[in-house]
């Protein structure tokens, strides 16, 4: 249109900031940014929740300068696999850069949610010194902070509403961080230090969420004792979140009842979690809660099946539940009797490794969920065993599945009755589930289910492979479909040079692409570098740590690879390890 | 075990030895079992093939075969099952119990012991061993091939090779340590 878009200049800015306030999206505010000038200035004045998915994609001090009124940042850091020591502890991921170019550029910042990032104490300390209004503070698989960072923040952070602390690496140093909140602070919402390992000290607990009233969420340490948790209960009685510390102790009626009555005390509980080293004994004490919860993580306690199915049995209006696979088949089938508002199920394994006795948790267990949850759409689930008729039947009973994760725990395990490789079952659940958005696969697969997913899976944003595939086809047939693929991670499949290369370009409409343990030489990998200027190639040999790159022939066959677009160009942070290749 | 009275103390560098060995342990980790299978080997497996008597009165003449099974029908990987450090870590409720367990190297009287439950990686675990067990230089001369391995009795009685299964499985099986020359 010539004379450009004039229509815009209609309206004062306001209007348009106002408008674009009912994107529900980044991507429907990227989307409007592009339209025109003025809209991409009036855009980037009205941001202010930025999400950046891979902290190298971009420069921190670019993201800092493109919108300066940011109020929430969340920042990813090291590819998922890292979550199975497959990455290197020093690759990167550091959260420095972004914390300085923050406090420089967004001193108004309240909110910082950082995941599977390295967070140093003095991270924490100059996050609690330069945000004056900070008020949430969320770090999940992160490492490289000690409580002597947190007793920075607890003792800065005036406004703090939210210390979300899940599954990170603490070092314990400073056993009393907690003492750092001050008297006179009494904001706290949200209180989760589940993942710390050391003591806590629950008296100084019980004075801090005793002067909170508007704390809604508190996880706790295995370190808290059963007794303990009746007081802080007594304290907290509008909890709606809860994390037990310790649930065991010596069997003794009074503590039971206390208990008992403690959390019954709760009434507006929705979600339990904790349970460390819980036992028969005490469960019971929790039943009058049950028919409230919508959340149950029973995932750490070694509960065997009929206790299991005691308590989530009273639990009728469960929407998420996370166990371990002592639950079995038998267990799976009472929840899908009781449970029939079931959204999410995660089976954890007991034992990994398979050293102990067998556990009867099969494929009959996932069926029984599936035919009877009729809102189930998430499911993780880990077994030893695997039909394609089972698949069949789960992909027919639940055509919603957002997420599906399947871990067979030996690899290349076929279906145990037809010895046929599972192809056939995945296929069933691609091809049945039109809105899936995750997909784990394991168990022996041939080329085949990759035809499959290429051509079904059309709203697949992330994709997880192990010990599949024959060749280089399976890898081709993905990359040139699966149209809105946005992560791709692949260990131990025979997938090489050729299908990277010929599909070169969708590696750029993609986040990222992990594989290791496949057969991808560096050769292919400087091709793909020199190809594409806008892909780091980053090639991960711990065995050849420090040796000159450069002088590797084209056939060195490549350890580890991980691939993501960026803007930034190559990183300065790699360690002796990391190669980047251009 | 054949005891070499001296009078000085076992000296030497380990270190680059042990450090090989913790590199190759990545690779074998990842070349064995499924791989070898599916695509051949690339690099030779890292067998502890002892030849001769053995020291403590285990039986010596089916631990080759035995580690041959093992590594055909190791079910042992590196981040395999993707369950996540912490969940395993999870079961024991995070405390850090101490775990001690002796070391010995061959052909020297006086064995050390060593506390797993302060390490949280084979690389760890290497570092210290070579503090313990320095090497001695042998007139200059540093054969490649004859980097040390460092072997462990597991619960069941084997001697298997320290680095073949993940971390976190082996400090859960380890009974003691052997560090062959």
């Amino acid at each position: 249109m010539v004379g450009g878009f004039r229509w815009a200049a209609m309206f004062p800015d306001e209007v348009w900031e106002h408008v674009f306030s009912f994107l529900p999206a980044d991507a429907d505010r990227n989307a409007a940014a592009l339209v025109c000038r003025a809209w991409y200035r009036i855009e980037r004045r009205s941001r202010w929740r930025v999400f950046v998915g891979n902290c190298y994609a971009v420069e921190p001090a670019a993201a800092v300068r493109r919108f300066p009124e940011v109020r929430a940042a969340a920042i990813k850091g090291k590819p998922h696999f890292a979550d199975f020591n497959l990455v290197p502890s020093d690759w990167g991921g550091g959260a420095e850069a972004w914390v300085e170019a923050m406090a420089e550029g967004w001193p108004h910042l309240e909110e910082l949610r950082l995941k599977r990032m390295v967070v140093s104490d003095d991270c924490l300390e100059l996050i609690a010194r330069c945000f004056k209004n900070f008020k949430v503070l969320s770090l999940v698989s992160c490492e490289g902070f000690s409580t002597a960072g947190l007793a920075a923040i607890a003792a800065n952070c005036r406004n703090l509403r939210e210390l979300d602390l899940h599954e990170n690496e603490v070092e314990d140093n400073c056993l009393h961080w907690m003492s750092h909140f001050p008297e006179s602070f009494a904001s706290l919402v949200t209180l989760n230090i589940a993942c710390l390992e050391g003591e806590v000290n629950v008296s100084v607990l019980e004075r801090l969420i005793g002067r909170c009233p508007n704390l809604k969420t508190l996880r706790l340490n295995h370190s808290v004792p059963l007794e303990r948790l009746v007081g802080l209960l007594h304290r907290v009685p509008q909890l709606v979140d809860l994390g037990t510390g310790k649930f065991a102790a010596q069997h003794h009626p009074e503590l039971f009842s206390k208990l008992e009555s403690a959390i019954a005390g709760c009434k507006n509980l929705k979600s339990l979690s904790g349970f460390w080293e819980a036992g028969p004994t005490y469960l019971p004490a929790i039943y009058s809660v049950c028919e409230g919860l919508t959340s149950l993580n029973l995932s750490y306690a070694t509960l065997q099946g009929p206790e299991l199915i005691k308590l989530i049995s009273r639990c009728k209006n469960l929407q998420r539940l996370w166990v371990m696979d002592l639950i079995e088949d038998d267990g799976l089938i009472a929840v899908a009797a009781s449970c029939k508002l079931l959204q999410e199920l995660r089976v954890f394994p007991s034992d990994p490794y398979g050293a102990a006795q067998p556990i009867s948790l099969t494929e009959h267990g996932l069926v029984a969920i599936s035919a009877g949850c009729p809102m189930l759409h998430s499911v993780l689930y880990f077994c030893r065993q695997m039909t394609n008729a089972a698949l069949l039947t789960v992909a027919k009973n639940c055509p919603n599945f957002t997420c599906f994760r399947l871990c067979i725990m030996e690899p290349h395990t076929p279906d145990y009755i037809t010895r046929q490789p599972l192809d056939a079952g995945f296929s069933a659940i691609v091809e049945s589930c039109k809105h899936l958005r995750r997909l784990s696969l394991s168990g022996l697969l041939t080329d085949l289910v990759f035809k499959s997913i290429g051509a079904s899976a059309n709203c697949l944003e992330m994709l997880s492979v192990a010990f599949a595939g024959d060749g280089d086809a399976g890898l081709h047939y993905i990359l040139s479909g699966c149209k809105n693929l946005r992560k791709l991670e692949i260990r131990d499949c025979p997938f090489g040079d050729k299908p990277l290369l010929d599909n070169a370009a969708k590696l750029e409409t993609m986040r990222s692409l992990w594989m290791s343990s496949c057969s991808v030489t560096l050769g292919a990998c400087r091709q793909l570098a020199r190809k594409m200027p806008l892909l780091n190639v980053e090639v991960i040999n711990e065995r050849k740590r420090g040796l000159p790159l450069e002088l590797q022939p084209d056939n060195c066959p490549v350890e580890k690879l991980y691939i993501y677009r960026t803007v930034a160009g190559p990183r300065s942070d790699t360690p002796s390890c990391v190669w980047i290749l251009r | 075990m054949e005891l070499e009275l001296g009078l000085a103390l076992p000296g030497g560098d380990l270190i680059a030895e042990l450090g090989l060995a913790s590199e190759k342990r990545t690779s074998t980790c990842r070349k064995r079992g499924f791989d070898d299978m599916f695509y051949g080997a690339t690099s030779p497996p890292l067998f502890v093939h002892k030849d001769g008597d053995d020291d403590d009165g285990d039986d010596d003449d089916s631990r080759f075969n035995h580690l041959q099974e093992l590594n055909l029908g190791s079910r042992v990987l590196v981040g395999w099952p993707p369950v996540r450090v912490s969940r395993r870590k999870g079961e024991e409720g995070g405390k850090r119990r101490v775990n001690c367990v002796k070391v010995n190297m061959e052909g020297v009287a006086i064995g050390r012991k060593v506390d797993l439950s302060l390490h949280d990686s084979y690389q760890a675990l290497f570092l210290t061993l070579s503090q313990m067990f320095p090497k001695k230089q042998h007139d200059g001369e540093e054969s490649d091939a004859a980097f040390y391995k460092v072997t462990y009795e597991d619960e069941d009685g084997d001697w298997m090779l320290v680095g073949d299964v993940p971390w976190e499985a082996f400090i859960q099986s380890v009974k003691r340590l052997k560090i062959l020359n």
